[in-house]
């Protein structure tokens, strides 16, 4: 499913987020990926789901090489990859139903984008009912998004993977804002998505625990390479010690998106 | 900028920044001083004899206003027309400046995450991107900061009088206003859901539609409504080039010193405005 | 909204029914009327301007106007207009400001009548009557400044100091002196009043604690509102110039009526150097002294 030969990712010319990767996920396979933050992992995801470029090596998904891909195949490519994000990551203003027949962007015409959110069609609320059954929200089909908890939320974005229905699906520290009680429910409800529908799972987590206990292979990253490339079993507390030891501290966030909601700073909205 | 270690030790601090303050003062001194002559500032003229007469004129001319009701039902058409100009002036800088505002948003047009990956370093194919949008920027800068009143007199020239060069004129000059703070409302959305959507597979324009136009409305339609407001009360100074309206009206009595009636259309210009506030005060409230 | 017991083949919730059927399309259908009675009213005719002939005709109007006169006397002469002009909207924003700082006083109603300031009062009848006598005063005052079109008040001192730039001082003075004054009133009435409060506890007077308290809360946004004023007063500062106000505006109704278009263009492209220039000076200094 991918194969990465010396990726390296770097950012305004000197912060080397990624080093030099070489990996092979297979279809299928379940993979977390640990250790301590700035190491790299997030811009790694980024550049799995085709968002961000790579700085040097070569990277192939399903079997296509992706360096010189553009406009539809590489819009093609990407409906393939499937994103669940660690939040922010829905529109607030839209209901729930929207949000989760998004995952149809990829192969809806812009006609058929528009007349949905004006409209969705029988077919489609029934599906997106569906897939939220699935999450366990059904009941939530028509609230507004922004009144969901972050839970709530997150499984939304779940749901909209479904929709979606991508050959894997990458989730970049899905449960670190969401309240740790629901974090096992989460992550055991991508994990059997993953396995009933045959689908590759490649997984970001902070919580070593919630690795260990769900995934069978397990990648330790450190300074922005594989540290380590091993099942639960063979790794030791002392791995995970010289993994995660002096934690890159001062290290700059992983490209962490900005989210600025403010108002626009020319002509003002003066009453007068 | 980083000081002095020496002037460091002096016990206050020597920042660069202090001239400003001074450079400041001296620059508002001359431009007072400057522009006391340029606008020929006489605060003499409104105590002499002359022009207090004339002010007393004014003033008493004004009253009684003239509420009769030939007048006020005279007045009913220019009343209409004011309110149809600022309509109609308010839909064509929509249509103008909402296209042109999405061409003219950085984040769509040429940089951001949108991108990333299409663009990348490629110096040549972003430079290209990047034309149309300065391209369109500068249309909307010239659009708005021509003030509405000389587009009238062009328009003027070229349609006749009446309220339809009014509207034209309020929709180029508007629709630059709007193109400009539509495109600036676009930017600074946040950029996740954009990121989200777009690693479905989705292009730009699903993206647009899907994660940032739904996000953007509220401030877009809100900022559209205070335009209008200000769209009425601009078509009610356009009527004085003859673009109709109230503004027409007004003139018209002025220049036939017919104060009582000039009061009568001040006070329903006011009434307009007031209920436009209102009105689009509420439509506000109601958008969030 | 409907819920329903969740379980996977449960009966799919209907969309919520926030306004009725009738509401939801009252609205967009008010708009729309309203958008088809002003075309109408307002003879928009789009084929007069884009078809054959309108296009020919703008054709013609546009191919008049180039090249602009760029003789060195007009240049000059326009230099100096532009000048004018800015000095209009310059005076102009100023006097407005001074006209609001004196007014803002009296037009707050927390330092005027109500609020924590007055609490502990024991002042009479007759002295609370004024007090709220004065505040409706000042609030009228500030809205007839306001209402009053600004080009009426440039038409009223034209015909009281005669022609010139400074009618113009003084209509955009005023006009904008009720639209400041009003802005102003509504920043001190939001303010917090703890730190007032403080204040009024040491045995300060009310005046004291306007000084002390209220204006350095309030002066930055008062020099924001200024400064944005000045942008729209620079663009009106033009309109005033075609009743007789002078600038760059008197100069345009001029240019149209002898049909001198190349000298037209020249000033409408000063007009552009002038708003924008006025306007990175406004964003500037925003920037700077905020």
């Amino acid at each position: 499913m991918y194969r990465l030969e010396g990726v390296t990712k770097v950012f305004d010319g000197t912060l080397i987020a990624v080093n030099n990767v070489d990996l092979k996920i297979g279809r299928g396979e379940k993979v977390a990926a640990i250790g301590p933050s700035g190491a790299g992992k997030t811009t790694l995801f980024r550049m799995l789901n085709l968002t961000v470029r790579l700085t040097s090596g070569r990277l192939w998904i399903a079997g296509q090489e992706v360096s010189n891909l553009r406009g539809a195949r590489l819009r093609e490519l990407r409906r393939k990859i499937g994103t669940v994000y660690q939040q922010h990551n829905l529109v607030p203003r839209l209901r729930v139903i929207h949000n989760v027949l998004a995952g149809r962007l990829g192969v809806w015409s812009l006609p058929q984008a528009l007349r949905s959110l004006i409209r969705p069609r029988e077919v489609d609320v029934r599906v997106a009912h569906q897939a939220l059954s699935q999450v366990s929200i059904p009941e939530k089909l028509w609230a507004r998004t922004d009144e969901l908890s972050g839970g709530q939320q997150q499984r939304v974005a779940i749901a909209r993977v479904l929709l979606q229905n991508p050959e894997v699906i990458l989730a970049d520290e899905p449960v670190s804002s969401v309240d740790p009680t629901l974090a096992h429910g989460i992550v055991k409800l991508l994990v059997e998505l993953s396995a009933n529908f045959h689908k590759t799972l490649v997984m970001n987590l902070h919580s070593v625990d919630l690795a260990l206990a769900y995934f069978p292979r397990i990648l330790g990253f450190r300074d922005g390479q594989v540290a380590f490339d091993r099942s639960p079993n063979e790794i030791s507390d002392d791995l995970l010690t010289a993994l995660y030891a002096g934690s890159v501290t001062g290290a700059p966030p992983e490209d962490a998106p900005h989210a600025v909601e403010p108002v626009p700073s020319c002509t003002p909205i003066l009453p007068s | 900028m980083p000081s002095n270690p020496s002037l460091a030790a002096l016990p206050f601090s020597h920042r660069s920044k202090s001239h400003f303050p001074i450079l400041f003062g001296i620059c508002f001194a001359v431009a007072f001083m400057g522009s006391w002559q340029l606008a020929q500032i006489q605060p003499g003229l409104l105590f002499e004899t002359e022009g207090r007469r004339n002010i007393a004129k004014f003033i008493t001319g004004m009253f009684p206003p003239d509420l009769s009701p030939e007048f006020l039902r005279f007045l009913v058409v220019p009343l209409f027309e004011t309110i149809q100009i600022s309509v109609m002036g308010t839909v064509l800088a929509v249509a103008i400046g909402f296209p042109l505002g999405l061409l003219g948003t950085a984040s769509l047009a040429y940089t951001g995450i949108l991108h990333e990956v299409e663009i990348g370093g490629s110096r040549a194919r972003r430079l290209t991107r990047a034309l149309p949008y300065i391209l369109v920027r500068s249309v909307l800068s010239v659009f708005r900061c021509i003030p509405e009143f000389v587009w009238a007199f062009m328009f003027v020239r070229a349609v006749g009088l009446g309220p339809f060069p009014g509207v034209l004129a309020i929709g180029i000059s508007y629709g630059g206003m709007l193109g400009k703070v539509y495109s600036e409302i676009l930017e600074n959305l946040a950029v996740q859901p954009s990121e989200a959507l777009q690693a479905t597979g989705a292009s730009r324009w699903k993206v647009l539609l899907y994660g940032m136009l739904p996000h953007a409305m509220p401030q877009l339609v809100s900022y559209t409504l205070y335009r209008w407001e200000c769209a009425v009360r601009a078509s009610a100074i356009l009527g004085f080039i003859g673009a109709g309206g109230l503004g027409q009206q007004i003139e018209l009595s002025m220049r036939m010193f017919n104060f009582h009636e000039v009061i009568t259309l001040v006070l329903i210009l006011f009434l307009l405005v007031a209920a436009v506030d209102f009105l689009s005060a509420k439509a506000r409230k109601a958008i969030v | 909204m409907p819920a329903h017991p969740a379980s996977a083949t449960t009966t799919i919730p209907l969309p919520p029914r926030g306004r009725t059927r009738v509401a939801s399309f009252l609205v967009p259908a008010g708009i729309a009327a309203l958008i088809i009675w002003s075309w109408h009213g307002t003879h928009f005719d789009l084929m007069s301007l884009l078809g054959a002939d309108g296009r020919a005709q703008m054709l013609t109007y546009a191919r008049k106007l180039f090249p602009p006169d760029l003789s060195t006397d007009l240049l000059l002469k326009v230099a100096y207009w532009s000048l004018e002009t800015f000095a209009m909207s310059f005076m102009g924003t100023l006097l407005s400001v001074a006209i609001a700082l004196i007014l803002v006083f009296p037009a707050s109603r927390n330092l005027v009548f109500s609020g924590v300031l007055f609490e502990v009062d024991e002042a009479g009848r007759p002295v609370r009557l004024a007090r709220l006598g004065l505040y409706v005063f000042a609030r009228a005052a500030l809205n007839l400044l306001r209402t009053v079109p600004h080009i009426v008040w440039a038409l009223i001192f034209v015909f009281a100091v005669g022609l010139g730039p400074f009618p113009g001082v003084l209509a955009l003075g005023l006009h904008t002196g009720g639209i400041l004054g009003k802005l102003f009133a509504e920043v001190v009435e939001d303010i917090e009043t703890q730190p007032l409060e403080a204040l009024q506890s040491t045995g300060a007077s009310r005046f004291q604690i306007f000084v002390y308290g209220v204006l350095p809360r309030v002066l930055p946004q008062f020099l924001a509102y200024s400064l944005y004023r000045w942008e729209v007063n620079i663009r009106e500062a033009i309109i005033l110039g075609y009743v007789g106000a002078g600038g760059l505006g008197q100069q345009v109704q001029i240019a149209i009526s002898l049909f001198l278009e190349n000298k037209l263009l020249t000033l409408i492209l000063a007009i552009y150097v002038m708003v924008t220039v006025v306007d990175y000076l406004s964003a500037y200094l925003r920037r700077r002294l905020l």
